[in-house]
């Protein structure tokens, strides 16, 4: 369980996050969502322990995430952050396997049980044959796949998912959506998805949390959330809601 | 070669990395024995002179080793700097820490010469000195970003010649000649000592190096990333400037600034075995070896009973094989 | 207080009057030098240098240039020299124009110097053009040998500077002391000649300690050491200043070491650990400064080898 407790996050005098406050339960999938520079990789980024707080806490199944090492935050929560590029040729599988760099030694090989997991997680992801393939070749959404791969591979509780379907198609989009939605389901996972496509979120988060300006705007399930209001407030656009025809679930479309 | 070694690599991937690597050891070892056969004087294979032996111990195998001290050292400096600031330009000599360690030296050589342990000690001084420098020019508030890393080490590189160029005024005409030598990368000051001391140096930051090897495979990708991924990323920077440092600086307080080797070995390392670090830091150390001895071997007999400064043949053969590489990928 | 006015007065018309004198006395000089015309004489690469009747101020390049400048009574008229120029002792207080390699040509212009003397091929292309657009001649002092020194480049000197009388009563010293010398070594037989006789001695000139540099065949120290009764022990390297491979520094078994003495370079290099030089304690210093000009000074040096390689015929 990670425990976000009205936290605030400034850069110099800049106030990127004012009290914000949110629980990921285990099993649960949250979707953050929210205008360009609403501060939702700035609230991935502290999740994870990497951004200094100015007020509040966090705390990572009780403990607060501040007194612990960067290899325990890594062994429960796994990050794909938005794409960056690597001027090395270095393979698919070797990229994958760096991520369980917190789950085994320091220094050895990895052992049979790393192989295995980077195995799973490449071909969940659609990426079987790609092993020896390096990863300056692969396209944009190849690339991103891969990186959902390692942080699969990395086998923590708690994904936190940085705008992961920014570059995918659409089957792969939803590829990834169910991933995650089904390894919550199963082994009692949770994850955060950063998102811009409302629709997705309504259908596979149990909660969205739509961030404006820093601060929380609006909090719970799909329903409760993507109401017009919220939308208008939150992204300054008009826009239809209505019920998908299959799922039922909210749908979202703009009006232009 | 690359993706065949990767290929065999999922049967069984550390038979084949031992296979390479015992191929490049044996290589070393040929390469070893070569030079020790080969030099300005002629010696017979067995039935010694006592005199003969003493070319052989006490003046050829003396430079042999320290070259291959001092490729090694180079090698492993450049992969693991490398790795670890993402830019495989990235080379001890372009980052400005070879002429650290030259200025440290250079002041060992101008103020403390009767002290043996100055200069390896002032050119570690002064190698680290100069990693920090270009580090922290290089690092702005939004990270560092590769083109400000190069032309840190490029302005901290003119700068630290420039200190050296005008210390060279203080030289009278004899150690003048005798320094612009050194400087060119010369093995001929070769000593047993100096062989322990680099090879200390050498085995410290090599060992130092590897045990972050997995570390480096996280950071070469991104740095942020890493420490997303549970990598302590000040400490394994620490831990390689420094032991980049002190290879660095023992190598040059033994040998001048002996170019290319930290730039070619480990891209032909990568290009062979991939870019895993816990191979191409250890291989890395073996072909900058046999890199150098083979230079050096150059250096010796090109021209003699006259030599060449083995800088100048690294850099002859370096220069034109960078470019080969830097236009085939 | 009026005796103290007219006391200033007097100090101040003596001022005027010992200024005007002065300027007298320079007036003469100058109005004199046109009179006669400017003349050409011959330097020691054969060039043909015009050069004024009277030659007064002058600035040499090099330190061997220099020695020869005041041993043949004209060290007077040297307005620049080297960083390295420190012998005579008088030279280190003339004004400094840079070293031998990077000299300060507007440092030399701006001393108007009629002649500036150069000691090799190498000066002389590298600084003679931007001198002569300067209108300053450029002379080129380069003795090979100790004849070349005494038989040509002396005289020539002395005939420079109008000088003559001195200049010869030097060159002949420095011919009488060379010719005992060879009489003494019976080493002067010339390398065309076939070299030495079997008393010839196997001599290592150490120059530098580390790196190992020494002298070879182009060197004038190669002439030096033959006419002192020795053989250069690197005599079939054809480099004046070759750095040396230490193996073949240790095969060469020299049986006399001499070390250019400096501060590093007080000890053999351990290639010579074992060579009979070292064993038989057969290691001399000699001046850096001796063997490393070829001045008048060379003399001194040849003298100095000559005993230490042939100590028995000075008895």
């Amino acid at each position: 369980m990670l425990e976000v407790r009205d936290i605030t996050v400034r850069y110099d005098t800049r106030e990127i996050l004012r009290d914000v406050s949110l629980t990921l339960q285990s099993g649960q999938m949250i979707a953050l969502v929210g205008a360009n520079g609403a501060g939702k990789t700035t609230l991935i980024r502290a999740m994870n322990g990497t951004l200094p707080l100015s007020a509040g806490r966090i705390e990572l199944d009780g403990r607060p995430i501040a007194g612990l090492s960067r290899r325990e935050i890594a062994q429960r929560i796994a990050v794909v952050a938005q794409e960056n590029e690597t001027r090395f040729p270095v393979t698919v599988i070797d990229f994958v396997l760096a991520g369980r760099f917190a789950s085994g030694k320091a220094f050895g090989w990895e052992t049979a049980r790393d192989l295995e997991f980077a195995e799973n997680a490449l071909q969940s992801c659609d990426l079987d044959g790609y092993h020896d393939r390096l990863m300056d070749h692969l396209s944009g959404g190849e690339r991103q796949r891969v990186v959902l791969a390692r942080a699969l591979a990395a086998g923590s509780m708690t994904l936190l998912l940085d705008e992961p379907t920014a570059n995918l198609d659409l089957s792969h989009q939803a590829m990834m959506f169910r991933l995650v939605r089904k390894r919550c389901a199963d082994c009692g996972c949770s994850a955060v998805v950063i998102t811009h496509d409302l629709n997705l979120a309504a259908e596979f988060a149990d909660e969205i949390v739509m961030l404006k300006d820093g601060k929380i705007a609006a909090k719970g399930t799909p329903a409760e959330v993507l109401i017009a209001e919220n939308v208008i407030h939150a992204f300054g656009v008009d826009v239809l809601l209505d019920r998908h025809p299959v799922s039922g679930n909210v749908r979202v479309t703009s009006v232009f | 070669m690359a993706t065949y070694l990767t290929t065999v690599r999922k049967n069984d991937p550390k038979l084949n990395y031992l296979l390479v690597g015992g191929g490049l050891l044996l290589l070393l070892i040929i390469v070893l024995f070569g030079a020790a056969m080969l030099g300005a004087e002629r010696l017979p294979l067995f039935d010694l002179t006592e005199q003969q032996r003493s070319i052989l111990f006490d003046i050829r195998l003396p430079r042999i080793l320290l070259g291959a001290c001092v490729g090694a050292s180079l090698a492993v400096a450049g992969a693991g700097l490398q790795s670890l600031l993402r830019n495989p330009l990235a080379e001890p000599y372009l980052l400005g820490v070879s002429n650290g360690a030259a200025l440290g030296t250079m002041l060992a050589f101008v103020y403390f010469q009767s002290f043996e342990w100055a200069r390896p000690l002032l050119a570690f001084a002064g190698a680290g000195a100069a990693t920090v420098a270009v580090y922290r020019m290089a690092r702005s508030r939004t990270g560092m970003n590769v083109e400000r890393l190069v032309l840190s080490g490029v302005i901290v590189t003119t700068f630290l010649s420039s200190v050296i160029v005008m210390l060279t005024t203080l030289l009278d005409a004899a150690k003048l000649r005798s320094f612009t030598f050194w400087l060119l990368g010369d093995l001929s000051q070769s000593t047993m000592n100096g062989v322990y001391i680099s090879c200390g140096a050498l085995l410290v930051g090599t060992l130092v190096m590897t045990s972050q090897a997995k570390a480096l495979n996280l950071m070469m990708v991104g740095e942020r990333d890493a420490f997303d991924f549970g990598v302590e990323v000040g400490r394994v920077r620490l831990l390689v400037f420094g032991a980049a440092s002190l290879v660095v600086g023992a190598a040059v307080a033994a040998s001048g600034s002996v170019g290319y080797v930290g730039l070619i070995v480990p891209h032909l390392v990568r290009l062979t075995v991939g870019t895993d670090n816990r191979y191409v830091i250890p291989f890395s150390a073996i072909v900058g070896g046999i890199f150098v001895v083979f230079a050096d071997t150059v250096a010796r007999t090109a021209i003699a009973p006259r030599e060449l400064p083995v800088g100048a043949i690294t850099a002859l053969i370096g220069a034109p094989l960078f470019i080969y590489l830097l236009r085939k990928n | 207080m009026r005796n103290s006015l007219k006391l200033s007065a007097i100090l101040i018309l003596a001022a005027a009057v010992m200024g005007a004198c002065r300027g007298s006395t320079v007036a003469p000089n100058a109005a004199d030098a046109p009179k006669h015309e400017p003349r050409a004489v011959t330097d020691d690469m054969g060039r043909r240098v015009t050069v004024p009747a009277a030659v007064t101020r002058v600035v040499s390049l090099a330190p061997s240039v220099t020695e020869m400048i005041f041993a043949v009574g004209a060290g007077d008229r040297l307005v620049g020299v080297t960083t390295f120029c420190n012998y005579p002792e008088q030279a280190r207080s003339i004004a400094k124009i840079g070293d031998t390699m990077t000299p300060n040509m507007e440092t030399i212009v701006a001393l108007r110097p009629d002649v500036v003397f150069v000691s090799s091929a190498s000066q002389l292309e590298g600084f003679t053009k931007l001198l002569e657009q300067n209108g300053i001649a450029v002379y080129v002092i380069d003795p090979q040998s100790l004849p070349d020194l005494y038989g040509k480049s002396l005289r020539q000197l002395g005939t420079l500077f109008d000088k003559y009388d001195d200049a010869s009563r030097l060159a002949d010293s420095l011919e009488r002391r060379h010719r005992d010398i060879c009489r003494i070594t019976n080493g002067c037989a010339g390398r065309a000649e076939g070299g030495t006789g079997p008393a010839a001695v196997r001599v290592f000139v150490q120059v530098s300690r580390e790196p190992l540099f020494t002298v070879g065949r182009s060197s004038f120290l190669s002439q030096v050491i033959r006419d002192a009764g020795g053989i250069l022990a690197t005599e079939n390297v054809e480099t004046a200043f070759p750095k040396l491979s230490k193996e073949t520094a240790s095969a060469l078994n020299p049986e006399v070491l001499i070390l250019s003495d400096s501060e590093d370079n007080k000890e053999p290099n351990d290639a010579f650990k074992n060579a009979p030089a070292v064993k038989n304690g057969r290691v001399y210093r000699v001046n850096a400064d001796l063997i490393s000009r070829p001045g008048p000074r060379l003399i001194d040096a040849l003298e100095q080898i000559a005993m230490d390689l042939h100590p028995e015929k000075f008895r």
